[in-house]
């Protein structure tokens, strides 16, 4: 069973009227279990349209969409995946400890079983220190990863992320992509991550869907058979390389010919 | 946000939300000092002034300045201790309070009435965007209308109120209409903070397939606290304001009101009674004034400073 399948979508807003916009146009995409598959383009090439229609956030105007085999609403109802934006979004009146009890909250979980869930994800994170904290007190990248134990906190299959890291510093940045794919690969998590960020993209993902805007399509697909176990090394060597060129003319040419390159799925 | 960084093992949070003992007490200090200064002012007023009234530039606003307008804080003060009149022991202080505390509960119970109906109004304005457009237009309407031609209409319409035996006490009407004016900062400051979660912190919630109203209690309320603060703040005032005003338009008997009303008839004879049923009005505000302040205390412990403003 495929962790998420996108078959023959269409997102059009404001369909029939004079400001129509065809976010997304004809998306196919299956992502297998423990994939991790970023979502890279210019900015309104909906990329972040297609995470939110994988998370039920909104409804595709065509096509289907399944996560776990179920249909992304079920999946939604269900909690079968954790959600992570660009702001942290922690509640600010909420310790740390109780902003990752949240998601548990909303399925009904007593409290014992709550605090000691907190705890573990606390110590996934590299925060043990922090139960007891206000969200206000911590950095950037801390907040971030209180976000992601957060989403993580009912261990669902699948984490969808939508430029976390987007608003830390470089140095910060590298740091916590090492972390993800530490926590993920720790986890087992399958993840779908829209991100700007070429290097980022390449670093994370076992495959970089590359998109194009005007009408939002996908215009390639890079495999990025870097292996498991990457560190700060792998941002040094020639295979990195290779694949951020090979991203980088695909996005140069996703953009001149507007898909011309063709869909070329999986 | 914030970029502080707390390294592990730091304090927690409460011992470091707690104010130094010097700022309350100049808090304290700045208090004395002003009331000092207006008395300074009132004296050195009373001092200089004109005796009955100056013109400038020949427009009448200089104050009297004699005794019988404008009477010494010594006089004002000492008044409080002697008795209401000659048939009676009791001072004018434990009339005034009386009277403040009789109030007081009528404020409250206006107050409360109002925080009720103003949550429950932004709320639903929160859930249906129709009900905003069409209830807000008729909430600012509302609050054009003159307090002292609503307060009969009020008590007339509560005359006629009779539910299963139980009779609309006098007192009630001036707690309507101090409910009056609580209601519509409270509404409009509630609707505020409960629309202010970033759209993100919403998906969030739907993310977690969160219900309608768990994600009212667990985000919005929360979040519009800091909006609620400010909104209580001017919800009391006007609580204040409904009850001595519909108190003194319906002649309703026992509260400060009243008593305003009642001593300003004798400020030919006795200009310092006035002033204690003026003060005593005051204090009625000021004890709202700090019920809110502790409420501020309680909730945004915790916060960060930012929100507050």
């Amino acid at each position: 069973m495929s962790a998420v399948e996108v078959t023959g979508v269409d997102k059009i807003f404001n369909a029939g009227k004079v400001a129509q916009v065809d976010a997304l146009v004809g998306i196919d995409l299956v992502v297998e279990p423990g994939e991790f598959v970023s979502l890279i383009g210019p900015s309104g090439c909906g990329k972040s349209t297609l995470l939110r229609l994988i998370a039920n956030l909104t409804e595709p105007s065509a096509g289907s969409i399944t996560v776990n085999g179920k249909p992304a609403k079920q999946s939604r109802l269900d909690q079968d995946y954790g959600m992570a934006f660009q702001q942290a979004g922690l509640f600010e009146w909420r310790t740390v400890a109780k902003n990752i009890e949240l998601p548990l909250e909303l399925k009904g979980w007593d409290r014992a079983k709550r605090r000691a869930r907190a705890r573990e994800m606390l110590q996934l994170v590299k925060l043990p220190d922090f139960a007891d904290h206000m969200p206000w007190q911590l950095s950037g990248g801390m907040q971030q990863r209180v976000a992601i134990a957060r989403a993580l906190a009912a261990h669902p299959p699948l984490l969808l992320m939508d430029e976390p890291f987007g608003a830390l510093d470089e140095m910060t940045r590298e740091h916590m992509q090492a972390e993800l794919l530490r926590i993920c690969a720790q986890t087992n998590t399958t993840v779908i991550f829209v991100t700007h960020s070429i290097p980022e993209a390449v670093y994370l993902s076992t495959r970089v869907v590359v998109m194009s805007p005007r009408p939002g399509r996908i215009t390639d697909v890079i495999h990025v058979p870097l292996g498991a176990g990457r560190d700060d090394e792998t941002r040094e060597t020639g295979g990195f390389f290779e694949k951020i060129t090979e991203v980088r003319e695909a996005l140069r040419g996703a953009e001149l010919g507007g898909g011309v390159r063709g869909v070329e799925d999986r | 946000m914030s970029s502080v960084t707390a390294p592990p093992g730091t304090a927690p949070p409460a011992a470091r939300a707690a104010r130094p003992l010097w700022r309350r007490a100049r808090r304290v200090l700045m208090f004395v000092l002003s009331m000092a200064l207006i008395a300074a002012v009132w004296e050195g007023y009373k001092a200089v002034g004109p005796q009955n009234g100056g013109d400038v530039l020949g427009w009448k606003i200089l104050p009297r300045a004699k005794d019988s307008i404008m009477p010494h804080i010594s006089d004002i003060y000492s008044r409080f201790g002697d008795p209401i009149n000659r048939a009676s022991d009791e001072t004018v202080l434990s009339v005034v309070l009386k009277g403040v505390w009789f109030s007081f509960r009528l404020v409250l119970a206006g107050f409360a009435m109002g925080l009720v109906a103003g949550v429950l109004l932004a709320v639903l304005m929160t859930r249906l965007r129709v009900a905003e457009r069409a209830i807000l237009p008729y909430l600012v309407i509302s609050q054009t209308v003159p307090l002292i031609a609503l307060a009969p209409l009020v008590a007339t319409w509560g005359g006629k109120v009779e539910i299963a035996g139980w009779e609309w006490p006098r007192w009630l009407t001036a707690s309507v209409l101090g409910a009056f004016l609580t209601f519509f900062p409270i509404a409009v400051g509630t609707l505020r903070g409960l629309q202010s979660p970033h759209p993100s912190a919403l998906e969030l919630m739907d993310s977690l397939a969160s219900p309608w109203h768990r994600t009212l209690f667990k985000l919005r309320f929360p979040a519009a606290v800091p909006y609620l603060v400010p909104a209580l703040k001017l919800g009391a005032a006007g609580a204040v304001i409904g009850v001595v005003v519909s108190e003194i338009s319906t002649g309703l008997r026992g509260g400060i009101g009243r008593l305003v009303t009642e001593f300003g008839q004798k400020a030919t004879s006795d200009p310092a009674i006035v002033y204690t049923a003026v003060i005593g009005a005051s204090v009625l505000g000021l004890a709202m004034a700090c019920l809110v302040a502790l409420a501020d205390a309680l909730f945004m412990r915790n916060r960060p400073k930012e929100t507050e403003a």
